[in-house]
């Protein structure tokens, strides 16, 4: 017998719960707005500016060690020192230390007082716990696992662009949807678009994981991905529509979820299946980005159904005897 | 659809044949192909790289010549190595610019005797907006020529100087007539644009050629934008020692020096030295400061090479440089001439050396001696070789990877993908049994046809590239879900299995042809703005599409065909 995750042949009248959805989305949507006003993004030194340095704990040291470390090396403003552990064998301690854009010094300019902090706490960090038997250029190597210095200029310019390329890829998509279909369809997928990418970026303010530019990959991965899954739902509400003209269209989107569902519950979770275990054993890098996608396909999934096709219920679709737009010549039906 | 002639599945097979050769070398240790670094045998870099070569020519001696070779390229995230960004100030290049142009334009006006100067002092002043204004004479100073005719001279004179630049031969300056007989020299913004992407691309050569003299290290120095550089430098550790060797400004001139013990006193105790000459520091702190006369006598770009040699006297390192044929004469006479005196090497405002002039010094071979250690005389040498940088690069963009920590990221990533598509694979047969087990045939000829794509490509494969794989290989069995779910409706409805095959292909067609290409634009978009490590995820997410829709569509079909006509099942189990 074979897993079956949705049984055949189903009649869910999924529409009939749409006030319920409409209900859930916009809490949840003014829920992720409120917290993106007040909590805002924990905004990563691709966007904010600032410095990461990650070593090697070495034996018998505490954050504030370092954190003291790092304050004569003439660090100002927040020092935040997380301690983590590596992956595989020989794993260590590690400490993670952040601190933001440096005020210039005197005869620096904002760029140069970054790049200049980061040499200095690299100095002293290496100084104050590298090996002593090595040289310095060694014991640097083998204490510092590894740092980044971004300026604010280089940072303001990453978040335009992140922004940038959101907007780029939601236009570019509303358009191929509209030339695909018609314009009721991509006005749908595009609100689910939204939908997911406010809701992702709510989680991200609310479990405070930090926002960078892989997080940013992340969420264009989740406009595709949702996309997708959009489109399939589309393509069988196009393709029933076509085949019972005199049906109600809540009726025909109904049809269409039902013939897809289990489609769409193979496909998220043959993703999930492999989101988790880049979540779980892809390392500390990952982390981030497999949560939002993690996080994004699962809204995604919900936004197909309940957003994008609500959406499409409510603006109607055109039925007419008018010849059929759509370019039949793909299908080769 | 169901029909597959010969060349179809020969074009097929190539395809997969192909995609298998380019991921071939990939599956060798590391050491295959001379990709590992190696233990350093010789402390020269060139004759270490020649080793390494004869070694990686040896091990890879076996492998047919035909067959590819090259691996998937890694990241500096998955290496290690040091990333930076720099930016050059245009306003600096052009201010380079103006204080060259300072030097013929003053030639063109230069007159015979002083109260028929045209200018009023030779020193310009510059505006904040970045032009240069000369002050003219006031006529009444001179003899027979009125302000208009000043004027006229001087522009036709300065205009006569102007240099042009790029393949459009624009002009470099415009000179035009200010306020209050003043002359105006200003840098207009197409020139400003085409100098600095001029100094940017002058700086990608002096950068390569102060950081690699040799030409053996794998660093990679691109443009981004117009005044921007980015050196990616695997391997390396520590970025302290790159971005001191790049904010030299590389300025070397040969200077003749004051010797006498009482002007240096004067000097000294005054902190000035009288007109034409410079007071220096010394680069070993145990020297004085030294005297120079200001005007150099050779300059940077008389150098031929430079490299690092033993101090025939001690055998500490130090740096041998020669002077090219013409400079080498020039030299010759300056210390035919000077017996007795001293003269100085000037780097970027510091005295080097200055040894006194025994002797006429033929064939134009220097050499500079000093505390330095061998690592210091080989960044010295190349930095003389290189030559002056056009402009002084602001960093602004430091990443460093540590080998450990990109390792840790290389096991990390291959231990997500391999569990990721055991938990697919299972899942896969679970749900749609043999069929399923075909998914995943074609799941692995997926996986090696990506490899393969980015090895052949030459594109680099990041952390979150490997990400983009594994997301791939969930989202890859998509078409095949859907091609499938088809297959089992069409199967309800009574079809028998070839026809519902056929059905449930062509009726797929058109929702995985839309749901593909939406992604793919979502992946092109993060291609062009995204950065680094971004990229990666992007490539590999961008062939992932391509080959997913090919191996779902095509090679899962032809196996699921070939077990048709094979089998001949009177019902799929699906």
């Amino acid at each position: 017998m074979l897993l079956r995750l949705w049984p055949e042949e189903t009649e869910v009248a999924f529409m009939s719960f749409r006030m319920i959805a409409v209900i859930i989305s916009v809490s949840a949507l003014l829920a992720s707005a409120a917290l993106l006003a007040t909590r805002g993004l924990n905004l990563g030194i691709d966007f904010a500016g600032g410095s990461v340095i990650e070593i090697v704990e070495p034996e018998g040291v505490t954050p504030a060690d370092v954190r003291e470390v790092v304050e004569t090396a003439g660090i100002t403003g927040d020092i935040v020192i997380n301690s983590a552990r590596s992956t595989g064998e020989n794993a260590t301690n590690l400490e993670v230390i952040r601190f933001k854009t440096q005020a210039p010094r005197e005869g620096e300019n904002a760029e140069a007082a970054q790049q200049n902090a980061n040499n200095r706490a690299r100095a002293a960090l290496t100084e104050a716990f590298g090996d002593p038997t090595l040289d310095a250029e060694e014991a640097e190597e083998a204490l510092i696992r590894s740092s980044a210095a971004v300026g604010p200029k280089v940072s303001g310019e990453l978040f335009r662009a992140g922004i940038t390329a959101l907007v780029t890829a939601l236009a570019l998509m509303m358009v191929y949807i509209s030339f695909r279909f018609q314009w009721q369809y991509a006005v749908g997928a595009v609100a689910a678009l939204f939908h997911d990418v406010i809701l992702t970026m709510g989680i991200f303010s609310l479990t405070g994981f930090e926002f960078n530019l892989a997080t940013i990959a992340a969420l264009l991965t989740i406009v595709g991905y949702s996309m997708n899954d959009t489109v399939i739902v589309f393509d069988r509400v196009r393709e029933e529509a076509r085949k019972y003209k005199k049906l109600e269209l809540s009726k025909v989107v109904d049809l269409a979820v039902n013939a897809t569902m289990s489609r769409t519950l193979l496909t998220s979770g043959t993703t999930l299946l492999a989101l988790l275990s880049i979540f779980l054993f892809g390392g500390d890098v990952l982390r981030g980005m497999s949560f939002g996608l993690i996080f994004g396909v699962i809204v995604g999934t919900y936004s197909s159904i309940f957003v994008a096709s609500a959406v499409l219920l409510f603006l109607g679709i055109d039925r007419g005897d008018k010849p059929k737009r759509e370019v039949e010549g793909f299908t080769g039906v | 659809m169901l029909n597959f002639p010969a060349w179809k599945v020969s074009l097929i097979s190539l395809a997969l044949l192909w995609g298998a050769m380019m991921a071939l070398p990939n599956l060798f240790s590391d050491g295959f192909l001379g990709i590992k670094p190696r233990e350093t045998v010789s402390t020269d870099p060139v004759e270490q790289a020649r080793i390494n070569a004869q070694l990686a020519e040896a091990e890879a001696s076996w492998w047919p010549g035909i067959m590819p070779t090259s691996k998937l390229n890694l990241g500096l995230d998955l290496r290690g190595g040091v990333y930076l960004l720099m930016e050059i100030d245009p306003s600096e290049v052009v201010a380079n610019q103006y204080e060259s142009f300072r030097s013929d334009i003053r030639d063109a006006w230069r007159q015979r005797g002083e109260r028929e100067q045209i200018i009023h002092s030779p020193d310009p002043i510059f505006t904040e907006d970045g032009r240069m204004i000369y002050q003219l004479r006031d006529p009444s100073e001179r003899i027979g020529i009125s302000e208009e005719e000043q004027m006229e001279d001087a522009l036709r004179r300065a205009r006569r100087v102007i240099p042009t630049i790029g393949t459009g031969q624009t002009d470099m300056f415009s000179i035009n007539e200010g306020l209050n007989n003043t002359i105006v020299i200003d840098v207009p913004a197409g020139a400003r644009n085409e100098l600095t992407r001029k100094a940017r691309n002058d700086m990608m050569i002096t950068i390569r050629n102060r950081l690699d003299p040799n030409g053996v290290a794998e660093i990679q120095i691109t443009p981004q934008g117009d005044n921007r550089i980015i050196l990616e430098a695997p391997g390396e550790a520590d970025p302290k020692r790159i971005k001191d060797n790049l904010s030299r400004d590389g300025r070397l001139t040969f200077n003749m020096a004051e010797g006498s013990e009482s002007a240096l006193r004067a000097a000294q105790q005054t902190g000035s030295a009288r007109p034409g000459f410079e007071l220096i520091q010394s680069m070993d702190p145990n020297d004085r400061p030294i005297l120079i006369n200001k005007i150099p006598e050779i300059e940077g770009s008389d150098i031929a090479s430079a490299n690092r040699c033993p101090d025939p006297d001690t055998n500490l390192p130090a740096v041998c440089f020669r002077l090219n044929s013409s400079a080498a004469r020039k030299f010759y006479d300056l210390t035919a001439t000077n017996r007795g005196r001293l003269f100085s090497i000037v780097l970027d405002g510091m005295n080097m050396s200055s040894p006194r002039i025994n002797d006429p010094i033929p064939g134009g071979n220097v050499i500079i001696t000093g505390n330095f250690t061998v690592e210091q005389a080989e960044d010295l040498a190349a930095i003389i070789a290189a030559g002056e940088l056009a402009a002084k690069p602001q960093f602004i963009e430091e990443r460093t990877v540590g080998p450990q920590l990109g390792r840790e990221s290389i096991q990390a990533g291959s231990r997500a993908s391999m569990i990721g598509i055991i938990l697919v694979g299972v899942f896969m047969m679970l749900a749609y049994g043999l069929i399923g087990g075909f998914a995943v045939g074609s799941l692995v000829a997926n996986i090696i046809l990506i490899v393969g794509a980015l090895s052949g490509l030459g594109a680099t494969l990041t952390l979150p590239g490997i990400a983009g794989i594994i997301l791939t290989i969930g989202m890859a069995v998509d078409a095949n879900v859907i091609v499938f779910e088809r297959i089992r409706e069409e199967q309800r409805s009574g079809r028998s299995p070839a026809t519902a095959i056929q059905a449930g292909y062509e009726r797929a067609f058109s929702a995985i042809l839309d749901a593909n290409v939406t992604t793919f634009i979502a992946a092109s978009i993060l291609y062009l703005v995204g950065a680094g490590p971004v990229k990666g995820f992007a490539v590999t997410l961008a062939i992932g599409i391509l080959t997913s829709v090919f191996t779902a569509f095509v090679v899962t079909r032809w196996f699921t065909s070939v077990y048709l006509r094979t089998m001949r099942p009177k019902r799929l189990a699906i």
